[in-house]
């Protein structure tokens, strides 16, 4: 009895150990580029710092005082949302739709799934410059086709109104092919018994989707939801590329607005409070979508 | 409980994604890491890194050339490592440098107010015995080092390019429609008319990256009330509210709504050539541009560039302010230094070279204007010797807003200047901002 309890004891603490090995490198790098880095970006917060000199002054919650009643930053985090909520509403959907195509259709389509996949394989900077082409009023597609038809020219990012949703649209081309890919792996974990049994039972193709696969890929859909949320609040990189914020304020985002401040105005001590307010943000934003999400489930 | 705290591990995770992304502004702890710096930037490495711009033909012609003659030629001991850096990202990759203690030894800036902040933080050695010591004072123009002073002392090197901002006009096309260069504002303002009529767009503009708009706001502010009220302005004496800056707004807008500007031009591309394009396609006639447009046309296309004219931007009809002001730069790029001692001198060394005689001779014919005494006899290039003239007439050369401005003043300018062309925002509104961020600016500055 004594012998076999520290069997057990040995055991575990073997256990203990193997995780303490395996988990080691990633601990180490998380501190180093994640933890630290965002402690760091707190303490920065609190001082007056160019970004370059050596010396910082602490000038305590003065920065926060200043984001706070900052119209700017709260406009920005408005675009923010803008780009959220558009964009979980149109790429998980055509994603899925796509998917869906994808799978009922079968070995056929894989020129599609390769097609449709392409977008996603190339860069950000690369699509910023593709897109700013397609749309300059200088030879552009867009202008090209509309002058064709016998319309002026057709100015999407450089006008304050549209050059969001432009932007917005780009994105969408870009990830859409992503939430395709999740959810076609999704799809490959509904067991083809499932289907078989429910075309057995009579029911036609779109029943199957709605009654029996998309409930079995609603789980998937939701951390889909979650993925494109907070990779929508932190978004930079085709903003940055195609409008740079502009015109005027009209595509600022947050990460953008940080950039900004941090780079350009000499300014890291408020550049790092915007980012530490992002940071906030976010984290609220998600927990509070999280349990909307999940909270049938945990009532 | 088991699959709640998966969640809370997801949630977590994604947080940390976004964090990671945040926590780039606010890395590096610069007391330690600078002097890290100055350890390294003294030690024994016998190699002087040097940031520029030079990643295309001609510029890293002329770089390349300097310092070839530096390396093969110093007895210092050291070598000089060119590493060219594209010009839209190299202001913020040389703040993320300098965050991090990796300095370069040497590298360019346009001088102005980001050149202030370098120093003012220490990424800058005065320069100024070295510099008197050697021929420079004789061979450059004053104009030039003065602008590479701050606080009395001499921090960099001018050397590259006269940048003056005129217009460059399609003599072909002037000659078509029997339109003559145009001596003030309103004559400039039938020349568009009559482009206008004949479907041609009178400036091409690409107006993306700011700056090239502001070139327009600054010009025409300069010609309505010369450069006192902007030099009140920045010493908090006067106001950006002033009457020459909400008029030189409202001819913008003006002029937008005439159709004197490509339409669009807010989100054209600078960088991307889109402004050079409508001029080689002659869909439009000018364009008011820094003089750098000489070289550049040049190497796109001699026969293209043989056609181009340049005038001075025309006077103010009643206004009596002095025409002869420009606006632009006489250097464009200034060499600072960030180094000590022997590599010091051998780096200084090494930015002498960028005027030296073959060296002239191979940046005027490469279409640049070095800022040296006695160029203008020099040049062959007739746009170059009518820039030159210019200069030498001028009773000064104001220094480019976002250049001159400190950075976070500038950047409000150029925005503000943006909207402006985009027609959201009235001059007034404009001066307002642009006012007030001076003003921040400066009440920051006395705490």
């Amino acid at each position: 009895m004594k012998e076999k309890n520290s069997l057990l004891l040995k055991r575990q603490r073997e256990v203990r150990n193997a995780a303490f090995i395996f988990l080691l490198p990633i601990a180490i790098l998380m501190t180093i580029y994640v933890f630290y880095p965002i402690v760091d970006t707190f303490i920065t917060s609190l001082y007056k710092w160019n970004g370059i000199s050596a010396d910082k002054t602490f000038i305590g919650l003065k920065n926060w005082q200043k984001l706070m009643t900052d119209t700017n930053f709260w406009s920005a985090f408005k675009n923010n949302i803008i780009v959220m909520i558009l964009s979980i509403c149109i790429q998980i959907p055509i994603g899925l739709a796509l998917a869906t195509y994808i799978d009922f259709v079968g070995k056929k389509a894989t020129v599609f799934k390769v097609l449709w996949f392409i977008p996603m394989l190339m860069s950000s900077v690369a699509i910023g410059f593709l897109f700013s082409y397609a749309l300059a009023t200088s030879g552009g597609i867009i202008s090209t086709i509309s002058n064709f038809f016998g319309g002026g020219n057709i100015d999407l990012l450089g006008n304050p109104k549209t050059a969001l949703y432009t932007v917005i649209g780009v994105i969408a081309w870009q990830f859409t092919p992503f939430y395709m890919v999740y959810t076609m792996a999704a799809f490959t974990n509904i067991s083809t018994d499932v289907f078989e049994a429910a075309r057995i039972d009579g029911a036609t193709r779109s029943q199957y989707f709605w009654k029996i696969a998309f409930p079995l890929l609603k789980p998937s859909l939701k951390s889909a939801a979650i993925l494109s949320m907070v990779g929508s609040l932190k978004y930079f990189d085709l903003i940055f590329v195609m409008t740079g914020g502009g015109p005027g304020t009209s595509t600022e985002l947050m990460a953008t607005y940080m950039y900004k401040y941090s780079f350009s105005k000499f300014n890291m001590g408020y550049g790092s409070t915007v980012a530490a307010g992002m940071f906030i943000l976010i984290s609220i934003v998600s927990l509070v979508t999280m349990r909307l999400l999940n909270g049938k489930e945990e009532a | 409980m088991k699959k709640r705290t998966k969640k809370l591990i997801a949630l977590f995770m994604a947080t940390m994604m976004v964090g990671s992304l945040a926590g780039c502004g606010g890395s590096g702890d610069s007391s330690s890491d600078s002097a890290a710096a100055e350890e390294s930037g003294s030690g024994d490495s016998k190699e002087i890194v040097f940031w520029n711009i030079g990643t295309e033909e001609v510029d890293k012609a002329i770089y390349d050339k300097a310092i070839e003659n530096f390396n093969s030629n110093t007895e210092s001991g050291y070598t000089v490592s060119s590493v060219p850096v594209q010009n839209d990202n190299y202001k913020e990759k040389l703040v993320i440098a300098m965050s991090s203690g990796e300095c370069p030894d040497m590298y360019i800036s346009w001088s102005g107010g980001p050149m202030n902040e370098y120093i003012d933080s220490g990424y800058a050695q005065p320069i100024t015995e070295l510099f008197n010591n050697s021929e420079l004072p004789d061979r450059l123009m004053d104009a030039a080092i003065e602008q590479a002073k701050y606080k009395d002392e001499i921090y960099a090197v001018p050397y590259m390019n006269i940048s003056i901002s005129g217009i460059y006009y399609n003599t072909e096309i002037f000659e078509k429609y029997n339109l003559e260069v145009p001596t003030t504002i309103s004559e400039l303002e039938a020349v568009c008319d009559t482009l206008v009529e004949n479907g041609i767009t009178p400036f091409a503009l690409a107006n993306g990256p700011k700056w090239t708009g502001s070139m327009y706001f600054m010009n025409l502010a300069a010609r309505y009330g010369g450069l006192e009220p902007f030099q009140e302005a920045v010493a908090g004496t006067g106001s950006f509210e002033d009457e020459c800056f909400i008029k030189a707004g409202e001819t913008i807008q003006n002029w937008v709504e005439k159709g004197y500007f490509p339409e669009g031009c807010n989100s054209l591309s600078e960088d991307d050539g889109q402004a050079r394009q409508m001029l080689y396609q002659e869909t439009a006639a000018m364009s008011l541009a820094g003089s750098w447009y000489t070289s550049m046309m040049q190497q796109d296309s001699k026969e293209f560039a043989a056609k181009m004219g340049w005038f001075a931007f025309p006077a103010a009809d009643d206004a009596n302010t002095d025409a002869s002001i420009l606006i632009g730069t006489v250097g464009d790029n200034f060499i600072s230094f960030n180094c000590e001692g022997e590599k010091l001198e051998a780096a200084f060394e090494c930015a002498t070279k960028f005027s030296e005689d073959d060296q002239i001779d191979f940046m005027i014919e490469s279409g640049k204007i070095p800022p040296i005494k006695g160029v203008d006899e020099k040049l062959s290039d007739e746009t170059s010797k009518t820039i030159m003239q210019a200069v030498n007439n001028a009773s000064a050369v104001q220094l480019w807003y976002d250049q001159y401005l400190p950075p976070a003043v500038a950047s409000v300018h150029l925005d503000t200047c943006q909207e402006i062309f985009g027609l959201t925002m009235t001059p007034e509104e404009a001066a307002k901002q642009f006012q007030q961020a001076m003003e921040e600016y400066n009440a920051d500055k006395a705490e």
